[in-house]
């Protein structure tokens, strides 16, 4: 097992270099970032000119690129425009931790930039992958158990309802039904935006009331997938002879639907699950933007849309690299989960 | 039990969340500004006076990208500057200017401006103070011009400062600029915020640049009525009422900036009274606002949008390079009917591209919504629909026109009814769409509207508002693989109207340059260069609990601190 891991964190390495590559070069041909720098009105063509010498747009691309993996602090830059590179460089290269300062928070390092809103992305993408996991085994389970019963319809219907939503439909009915009319009718409400009222401050209970309705879009939205995936693989496993062995042999019938069938169901959830938790961290641009959360969904949205480079190649990095390693997590979980797995 | 851990570490991962999300947070701050030193807040505050406190949210549908007056192009950064820096002088509800930082506005008579104009001198108040309580002084205005200036430094934008041939300080009050030829533009372009050389210096010094400075991004030390606290990026920002402040302390203790960036969700905060002002309000969200009592403020930032033609003699298309076809596209078009129903009637027609400013010839009216006359103009140009195949042609070119513009809804709406009308008057219209990255890029950078893609583009600009000036018209600015940073995207170059460009930046009488302007204004209409659309204001919700609001053009917020809230 040691020997697979290596493998393929080794194997990982060479992906990695190519995956950047390719997202670097599609970044810098999606916008220019000095367009308006994010104002009104045009660049300056004077103002333009300088800002392309001094942040080192006017160098080839495969020159940026390597800047940008290897650093440029062992070159001098020519930031006056008079044809004379005087000054040294300042980038250390991602190889060495540095992935450089942001176009649009200008001088801000990435990793910080990021790291701002990691959190708030973990918790809210978090909280709600446990609600749908959760929610989704009590639907599923039940749901199998009780094939083609009248609530097994009911539910089967409300979590296709959810899922033929779009996700930005669900988030503005439940503002304007929890937080704006149960306001006009008098009715405890929710707050709309935000992480927390400001005459409060951000009180851990401030943040758990301001996630609900996001929580709430989230889930509704991924409950159907979840629960028709594990509605199906129980009833699969339901099906099987072991399981009527262990009917047969008279085990209490709780024992056999959490110890025997669900256990042996779960191999599926564990691939889909482990699928998506790396794309945790990106967020869900849509829902925060709704609810204006800020996470890692907004931080991208905001800096694609000003081809801010350094800070959307540091965002795809990331998952990048969340994805191989929940890829490794994933297979490893398998072989703990099925003994007839082996790796080595 | 053998996924208890897989439990643990699931919970754990949910409180760690929460832990570096709330309990890193700041909890609102105490009424007194902040200063270099740590404040002493009191360990616990008094329920009462916390229930006084006056807090008022706003609502921005954009973060700022960062808060140094000098390092961004943002609106929304410009506007939140009035609540922290300040700008040597702004500008009233009537576009007024009125000093700040300085003692008097400069003129001629009390010796400001030399009289040929190209020596500015400011007289600064005496008891202007930085927010931790030291004295604002020539010193800090000359620091920010050689930060601006130094190309070490990758500030947004050099102009004016970069037309300075110095910057002189004989002493702490004064500060004499002198420019290579008279500049009229002075009023409206000169000391959009200033920096505390107390505070940056040492910065520079230690680091060659300021790119990097905390200041930037966190300017706990200001210089306008309030002073930020707090910037959590993507969630708030915190502005507390700066006590130091020499026009008076706020009545307001604190602004709470939110950012909403849906604009659906922003109308729903204003509803529910989870925000007190918001504003790039869409139009058709005003009735619902005004309904629950929020009040709506349209003012003039110099904003017009209209049609700009690709006219380069050689790749553009020949119907345009007649001014009658262009006239008749004015004229085919109901701009009228469409400000009414689209755009409720808050605005009305561009008549120019300085429409709202002092700049216009009072003789020039909108172009009228004439389609006979449209047909007219066109026959007589030779462009007659031969083939009857409903769009005119002349010499085997047939009169179809690509039109592009941005993903902005407005815009598309607008695009789709101009399509309709002007195939009524023979006009074929092809449209076009892009993000607004890509629609504004430079011609280096393969921007259609700066290459001539489309053969006519649609998007609002503004001249140096509230002055005039503005470079988009000027022959060396059209855009070209030797030039491929160039404003000029519509590729026209007329020597007449380049010389009086060139001459009123440098008339620095009042009078004489409006002169200059009505001939600008006037060729630039009858020719019908650039045909308006509709004057662009921005749209305030200003919410109930807000009182004493006035707001600028030019400087939106320039009262705040007489702002009151009640509840």
């Amino acid at each position: 097992m040691t020997r697979y891991v290596i493998r393929r964190l080794l194997q990982a390495i060479p992906l990695l270099l190519f995956i950047s590559m390719v997202l670097f070069v599609l970044m810098r041909n999606i916008g220019d970032p000095l367009a308006t720098m994010g104002g009104r009105r045009v660049t300056r063509s004077s103002d333009r000119e300088r800002l392309t010498r001094q942040l080192g747009l006017d160098k080839p691309l495969y020159v940026q690129y390597f800047y940008w993996l290897i650093g440029n602090d062992w070159t001098k830059m020519d930031l006056d425009g008079d044809g004379v590179a005087e000054t040294p460089g300042r980038m250390r290269g991602v190889l060495r931790g540095d992935f450089g300062t942001s176009l649009v928070n200008r001088g801000k390092p990435v990793l910080e930039v990021i790291w701002e809103r990691l959190p708030n992305t973990l918790l809210l993408m978090i909280t709600s992958e446990v609600v749908v996991i959760l929610c989704a085994l009590v639907v599923g389970v039940y749901s199998a158990l009780r094939q083609y019963s009248l609530t097994d319809q009911i539910v089967t219907t409300i979590s296709f309802f959810g899922y033929s939503l779009p996700i930005f439909f669900i988030a503005l009915l439940s503002i304007y039904i929890f937080a704006v009319n149960f306001k006009r009718w008098g009715l405890p409400y929710l707050p709309a935006v935000g992480m927390f009222d400001p005459q409060v401050g951000k009180t851990p209970s401030q943040v758990i009331l301001h996630m609900v309705l996001p929580v709430f879009s989230l889930s509704f939205i991924y409950l159907a997938a979840y629960s028709r995936y594990i509605r199906s693989t129980m009833l699969e496993v339901l099906s099987q002879d072991y399981i009527r062995t262990a009917k047969s042999k008279g085990l209490p019938r709780r024992t056999i639907i959490f110890l025997h069938a669900l256990k042996n169901a779960a191999l599926p959830i564990v691939t889909v699950v482990g699928l998506d938790l790396p794309f945790l961290l990106a967020g869900a641009v849509v829902t925060e933007r709704i609810f204006a959360w800020p996470g890692m969904g907004r931080l991208f949205l905001d800096h694609v849309s000003r081809a801010d480079t350094p800070v959307v190649m540091g965002i795809l990095m990331l998952i990048s690299i969340a994805v191989i390693v929940f890829q490794l997590i994933t297979d490893i979980m398998y072989a703990w989960l099925d003994p007839r797995i082996r790796y080595d | 039990m053998k996924r208890t851990w897989l439990y643990t570490l699931l919970a754990a991962m949910i409180v760690s969340a929460l832990l570096l999300t709330a309990c890193g947070g700041p909890q609102p701050p105490a009424t007194q500004a902040p200063a270099e030193e740590p404040v002493e807040e009191p360990a616990e505050e008094p329920a009462a006076e916390s229930a006084a406190r006056k807090v008022a949210t706003f609502i921005w549908t954009q973060e700022f990208d960062t808060l140094n007056p000098y390092y961004t192009n943002m609106w929304f950064s410009a506007i939140t500057q009035q609540l922290w820096n300040a700008w040597a002088w702004d500008y009233d509800d009537q576009n007024a200017p009125h000093p700040v930082l300085v003692a008097e506005m400069p003129s001629e008579d009390n010796g400001g401006i030399s009289p040929d104009g190209s020596v500015i001198t400011m007289k600064l108040r005496d008891d202007i103070v930085w927010s931790d309580g030291t004295p604002i002084t020539s010193e800090d205005f000359k620091f920010t011009y050689e930060m601006v200036v130094d190309p070490n430094n990758a500030v947004a934008s050099t102009y004016p400062l970069d037309l300075l041939v110095s910057l002189e300080t004989p002493d702490e009050r004064t500060v004499v600029m002198t420019f290579e030829e008279p500049f009229a533009s002075w009023q409206a372009t000169l000391w959009h915020g200033l920096m505390p050389a107390h505070i940056m210096r040492p910065v520079f010094e230690a680091e060659g640049t300021i790119d990097g400075a905390a200041w930037n991004l966190k300017p706990t030390v200001g210089c306008g009525p309030f002073v930020l606290t707090d910037w959590e990026s993507g969630s708030y920002a915190r502005f507390v009422a700066n006590e130091n402040y020499w026009l008076g302390k706020p009545k307001i203790d604190e602004i709470f900036m939110r950012f909403v960036p849906d604009d659906a969700s922003q109308v729903a905060a204003l509803k529910t009274g989870e925000g007190d002002l918001g504003t790039f309000i869409a139009y058709s969200d005003i009735p619902t606002l005004e309904a629950e009592g929020v009040n709506m403020i349209t003012v003039f930032s110099g904003y017009n949008e209209g049609w700009y033609f690709y006219l380069d003699p050689e790749k553009g298309h020949p119907a345009l390079q007649d001014a009658r076809v262009r006239q008749a596209l004015a004229l085919g078009f109901d701009r009228f009917s469409l400000n009414e129903d689209l755009l409720l009637g808050l605005t009305e027609p561009a008549a120019t591209y300085w429409d709202n400013t002092p700049w216009v010839d009072p003789s020039i009216e909108p172009w009228p919504y004439d389609p006979e006359r449209a047909k007219a103009l066109l026959d007589e140009a030779g462009w007659i629909d031969t083939n009857g195949d409903g769009v005119r042609d002349k010499d085997g070119v047939e009169l179809v026109l690509t039109y592009g513009t941005t993903t902005r809804e407005i815009r598309q709406d607008t695009q789709a009814v101009a399509q309709q009308q002007l195939s009524e008057i023979g006009v074929k219209i092809e449209l076009f769409n892009y993000a607004s990255d890509i629609f504004f890029s430079s011609y280096g950078e393969g921007g259609p509207a700066a290459t001539g893609a489309n053969d006519m583009f649609e998007y609002s600009t503004v001249p140096n508002f509230p002055d005039g000036d503005t470079s988009e018209w000027l022959c060396r600015e059209i855009p070209s693989d030797e030039s491929p940073d160039g404003i000029n995207w519509p590729a026209y170059c007329d020597e007449e109207l380049d010389a009086l460009f060139q001459l009123q930046v440098t008339q620095v009488d009042f009078e004489e340059r409006q002169q200059t302007f009505y001939q600008i204004t006037r060729k630039i209409f009858e020719e019908a260069l650039w045909v308006g659309l509709w004057q662009d204001p921005d749209i305030f919700a200003i919410g109930p609990r807000l009182k004493n609001v006035k707001l600028s053009g030019a400087t939106p917020f320039f009262n705040i601190q007489e702002w009151d809230l009640t509840e």
